[in-house]
C-alpha cells in the first residue's frame, strides 16, 4: 500500500489545478485580505486569525479533492483495475485516505509560512506545532466526505458538489470572514457546521487554550456522519462497478 | 480455471447464458466471438469483477476473488483509458509491487515494447502505446494465468505482430493464456484452441481444425444456371447451402461425396471445391439461427 499512496500522491501534487486551489489560492487571499485596507489596532490579531481561516480551508479543498479523483478514476477504469491486482479493495479506499491527509500538508503548511514569513505572526513553538498537527488531523471528516462523494457521483458532479461544499463551508464557517460579523442567528448556526469547528481548532491553539468540548463534540458528530456517507457510497459503487 | 454453467444477465439481457469451460495449465486459448457475443462478460466473470446468476467459477481451484488475491492472475481489460499524471515506469512498477513475485520492471516494459517510453506520461501516449502499458500492467505481477480482453484492438499491423510474438514467450514459459478477439486469424494463429462464442452460449470448442470441420471443411460452389436450390441440402456430407447470385456454395464435411452426388445430378457447372476458411467457420458457428439448430459440440476439456 506504501507504493500505492505514493503514486498516488504524486499524481495529485502533479495536478496543477490542485496546486493552485488549495495552497496557491488560500496563501493569496490570505495576503490580500490581511494587508488591504488600513493598518488599526486589531490588524496583528486578524492577521493570525485569518491564517488559521486560510490555512483551514486550503486544507479543506485538499481534503475534499480526493473525491473528485476518485470520480475521475472510477470513469477511467482505473479501480476496476486495481481490483485485479493483488491489493483489496479496503486497501485502496485507506490508500486514498492516506494519501489525502498527506496532500493537504501543503495547504497548511504554506499557510503558516506566509504568516510567519510575510504577515509577521508570531506563536510559541508548541502553539505552531499543535496548530500544525490539529489542522492536519481535523480534515479527517472532510476527506470522508470527499470520497463519498468520489464514490457517488461522476467526476463533474463530484468536482461541482465540492467545490460548492467547500465554499458554502467556508464562508458560514467563517474561514473568510470572522462569523462575529454574521447576524445572531446565523452565528449560531455557523457554530455547528463542521469547517467552523475544524478552523476552531486552531483558533484555540492560537489563543493558548484547549479547544471547548462543543467543538470536539461538533467534530466528532460530523465524523460520523460523512463517515457512514463515505461508507455507504463506497458500498454502493462497489455493487455497480 | 473451470467454469460450470455460468449465466449472467444484464436487465432482460442474456449475456452469458450457461458456459462451461475447463482451461488446463500452459494452455493457450482463443476466445473468439463477435461485438457483444459475452466474450467480455465471461472474462470479467472469471476474473471476479462480476458475480455469476448461476453457476461457479473457479481459478486454480479457488475463487476468482482469492486467486486474484494471491497474485497469480493478470488482465489486460478492454475498457479503461489511461490514468491521469503517472508516467508508464511509474504505474508498472506500482503495479508489480502489489504481487508477491512480479517480474523485473525492465523486462515487464521490454516484454510489452515500452523500454523507450518509461519516463512519459500515460495519458500523454497514442492509443496504441496506452495499449501496450495495458499488457506491460497485465504482466508485471509475473502472473501463471493472463487474461487479454481484445488485446490488440488499438494496434497497427507490426505493433500487432510484436504483441503477439511477446504473448508467445511468455506462454512458452508454462503460463496460461486467455485472450479474446474478434479476430479469425488471430485465434488460428496465437492460440492452441479456439473457443466460439455467440449469444452468451459456446458454440464451438477445439483447434483451429476442429472449429473448422464443425462446420463443414470445404465448401463446394458451382453455378445454378437457373435451376433452384431444392434438394441440395440433403446431399451427403452438405451441412449448410447458401446462394450468392447465380452460385450455390455448399458447406460439407464430405466433399467427396457431395461432388459425386452434384456429378449424380449433372450440375457441375463452374464448380469449385476450395478448404473453407477459419473466417468462413466463424461466420457460419455465429449466424443469426434458433439456438436448437445451432451446431453444438460437447463439453471437451483439454
Amino acid at each position: 500500500m506504501r507504493d500505492y499512496v505514493r503514486l498516488e500522491v504524486r499524481r495529485t501534487l502533479r495536478d496543477p489545478g490542485f496546486v493552485i486551489f488549495s495552497a496557491g489560492m488560500p496563501v493569496l487571499m490570505y495576503l490580500l485580505f490581511t494587508n488591504l485596507g488600513a493598518a488599526d489596532d486589531g490588524a496583528a490579531a486578524w492577521k493570525t486569525t485569518a491564517m488559521v481561516g486560510m490555512a483551514a480551508y486550503g486544507a479543506l479543498g485538499a481534503a475534499v479533492s480526493v473525491g473528485t479523483g476518485i470520480a475521475e478514476d472510477r470513469s477511467l477504469g482505473w479501480l476496476r483495475l486495481l481490483r485485479i491486482t493483488p491489493m483489496r479493495p479496503r486497501q485502496v479506499v485507506l490508500g486514498r485516505a492516506v494519501t489525502s491527509s498527506v496532500t493537504v500538508l501543503p495547504a497548511i503548511l504554506t499557510v503558516l509560512a506566509a504568516g510567519a514569513l510575510a504577515n509577521g505572526v508570531r506563536l510559541d513553538a508548541w502553539q505552531w506545532a499543535v496548530l500544525v498537527l490539529l489542522l492536519w488531523v481535523g480534515t479527517l471528516p472532510f476527506t470522508l466526505f470527499g470520497i463519498g462523494n468520489g464514490y457517488r457521483h461522476s467526476a463533474q458532479t463530484a468536482g461541482v458538489l465540492n467545490v460548492a461544499t467547500l465554499m458554502g463551508l467556508a464562508v458560514i464557517g467563517g474561514l473568510w470572514f470572522p462569523i462575529e460579523a454574521f447576524p445572531g442567528w446565523l452565528r449560531a448556526v455557523a457554530e455547528y457546521t463542521p469547517a467552523h469547528g475544524f478552523a476552531e481548532l486552531g483558533w484555540a491553539t492560537t489563543d493558548g487554550h484547549a479547544p471547548g468540548l462543543t467543538t470536539v463534540a461538533v467534530l466528532i458528530g460530523w465524523l460520523a456522519v460523512f463517515g457512514s456517507y463515505a461508507v455507504t457510497s463506497y458500498r454502493k459503487s462497489a455493487r455497480t462497478p | 480455471m473451470s467454469v460450470e454453467g455460468a449465466v449472467k444477465s444484464f436487465g432482460a439481457v442474456r449475456a452469458v447464458a450457461g458456459v462451461d469451460l475447463d482451461i488446463a495449465r500452459g494452455e493457450t486459448v482463443a476466445l473468439l466471438g463477435r461485438n457483444g457475443a459475452g466474450k467480455s462478460t465471461t472474462i470479467n466473470l472469471l476474473l471476479g469483477l462480476d458475480e455469476p446468476d448461476s453457476g461457479r467459477v473457479r481459478l486454480f481451484g479457488d475463487t476468482p476473488e482469492r486467486a486474484v488475491r494471491s497474485g497469480r492472475v493478470g488482465a489486460m481489460l478492454q475498457d479503461g483509458g489511461p490514468i491521469r499524471r503517472a508516467t508508464v515506469g511509474e504505474l508498472v512498477s506500482f503495479v508489480a509491487s502489489t504481487y508477491p513475485r512480479p517480474l523485473p520492471v525492465a523486462e515487464a516494459l521490454r516484454l510489452a515494447g515500452l523500454t523507450e517510453l518509461a519516463a512519459r506520461r500515460v495519458d500523454k501516449l497514442s492509443g496504441g502505446q496506452w495499449q501496450r502499458v495495458r499488457f506491460a500492467v497485465a504482466l508485471a505481477g509475473n502472473p501463471e494465468l493472463i487474461v487479454l480482453d481484445e488485446p490488440t484492438a488499438a494496434l497497427d499491423v507490426e505493433a500487432r505482430r510484436a504483441f503477439w510474438a511477446s504473448m508467445r514467450a511468455y506462454a512458452r514459459r508454462g503460463n496460461t493464456v486467455l485472450f479474446s478477439t474478434h479476430y479469425m486469424e488471430e485465434a488460428d494463429g496465437n492460440a492452441d484452441r479456439i473457443v466460439v462464442i455467440d449469444h452468451g452460449r459456446i458454440v464451438a470448442d477445439g483447434s483451429g481444425e476442429r472449429v473448422k470441420s464443425t462446420v463443414g471443411g470445404h465448401l463446394v460452389a458451382f453455378d445454378l444456371a437457373g435451376r433452384g436450390t431444392e434438394g441440395l441440402g440433403t446431399l451427403p456430407g452438405v451441412v449448410s447451402v447458401e446462394v450468392r447470385g447465380d452460385r450455390a456454395r455448399l458447406r460439407t464435411d464430405n466433399s467427396d461425396a457431395t461432388v459425386m452426388a452434384l456429378v449424380g445430378l449433372g450440375r457441375l457447372k463452374g464448380l469449385e471445391v476450395a478448404h473453407a476458411t477459419l473466417e468462413d467457420a466463424f461466420l457460419a458457428l455465429t449466424q443469426e439461427r434458433p439456438a436448437e439448430e445451432r451446431v453444438t459440440k460437447p463439453k471437451e476439456t483439454v
